[in-house]
């Protein structure tokens, strides 16, 4: 940082001061408070899905996660579609993202964005530009994980 | 944007109107229900014995027991901190209870779905509602849904 500084100009030093002293602080805490609401808000309704599928049909706790996930997706895409969901994002930020729902929203905003393209090469094309590394590193992450619990119990005695 | 919340809020909550018969069932996944156990096969060991058996067992708080002609099936809840150790308390208890009752096949789950049907097959028959034999094949009906996995 002392190296940058000796590089610059006074000039330039004196405008990073006054940068500094103008630039607006990040909003940690308030944003943390938000993603944790809306992020929790989010998986309080996947919970009463999960007690829907329990209740009304034939699901166990194990099997009911499922139409679950596939529910909270498919919401996720409609409320995007609306225009619903941006707001949400804009108010939650990671706490709308990271739920299983920020995957449905990846994909219909990717779609959306690219449909002046064409049905193939625009939606087709570029519909999981942003969810296509969610599926390539979860498919990865779960190869890792069931690999090492594959040797702690052949091996571990586990 | 009302529409929408409208719809999910009719979703959630579409299960308060119906099966108003049922009362402890309605509830049974969020409060303690300890219901009565359910000796179809009256032979053997006493179903009582059984439910005491498993309510000594620290980690569970709720317990539902059906004895059946072939199967006697043991449906518990964990308390909420304890559900890390799932699988090993679920090990225990069918380890103690196969070497307390060593003539009898135990099936023992911790999953809230065959609780609630342990719960709604004791209101049916409480309610006169299923003979012996019928409550002999629903409890076969809930064994299988233990077993599926997917």
């Amino acid at each position: 940082m002392a190296n940058k500084n000796e590089k610059k100009t006074p000039t330039q030093q004196q405008y990073d001061k006054l940068n500094q002293k103008h630039e607006l602080k990040r909003p940690v805490l308030k944003n943390c408070l938000r993603a944790f609401f809306v992020g929790g808000l989010i998986c309080t309704i996947g919970q009463a899905i999960t007690y829907f599928f329990i209740y009304f049909f034939n699901f166990t706790e194990q099997t009911a996660g499922n139409p679950t996930v596939a529910t909270m997706v498919f919401l996720a895409m409609l409320l995007t579609g609306f225009g619903v969901y941006d707001h949400l994002g804009q108010y939650g930020g990671a706490g709308s993202a990271v739920p299983v729902s920020g995957f449905g929203n990846a994909v219909i905003s990717a779609a959306i964005e690219h449909r002046t393209e064409g049905f193939v090469l625009g939606v087709g094309g570029n519909m999981f530009k942003l969810a296509g590394s969610v599926i390539l590193f979860g498919v990865f992450a779960a190869f890792v994980v069931a690999l090492i619990k594959t040797i702690l119990i052949q091996w571990g005695g586990l | 944007m009302k529409a929408v919340i409208c719809l999910l809020a009719a979703v959630i909550l579409a299960g308060c109107n119906l099966q108003e018969e049922r009362k402890d069932s309605r509830l049974a996944l969020m409060k303690t229900t300890n219901p009565e156990p359910i000796q179809i096969e009256k032979d053997g060991v006493s179903v009582e014995k059984i439910r005491g058996e498993v309510e000594e067992v620290k980690e569970i708080y709720d317990a539902a027991v059906v004895k059946g002609d072939h199967n006697i099936l043991v449906a518990y809840k964990v308390r909420h901190l304890d559900r890390f150790r799932m699988k090993k308390i679920e090990k225990n208890l069918q380890d103690r209870l196969e070497k307390e009752y060593s003539k009898e096949t135990f099936i023992v789950s911790s999953d809230y779905k065959i609780f609630l049907e342990a719960v709604r097959l004791r209101e049916d028959i409480d309610a006169g509602k299923v003979n012996d034999k019928e409550a002999d094949k629903r409890l076969h009906r809930i064994i299988k849904l233990k077993q599926e996995l997917t």
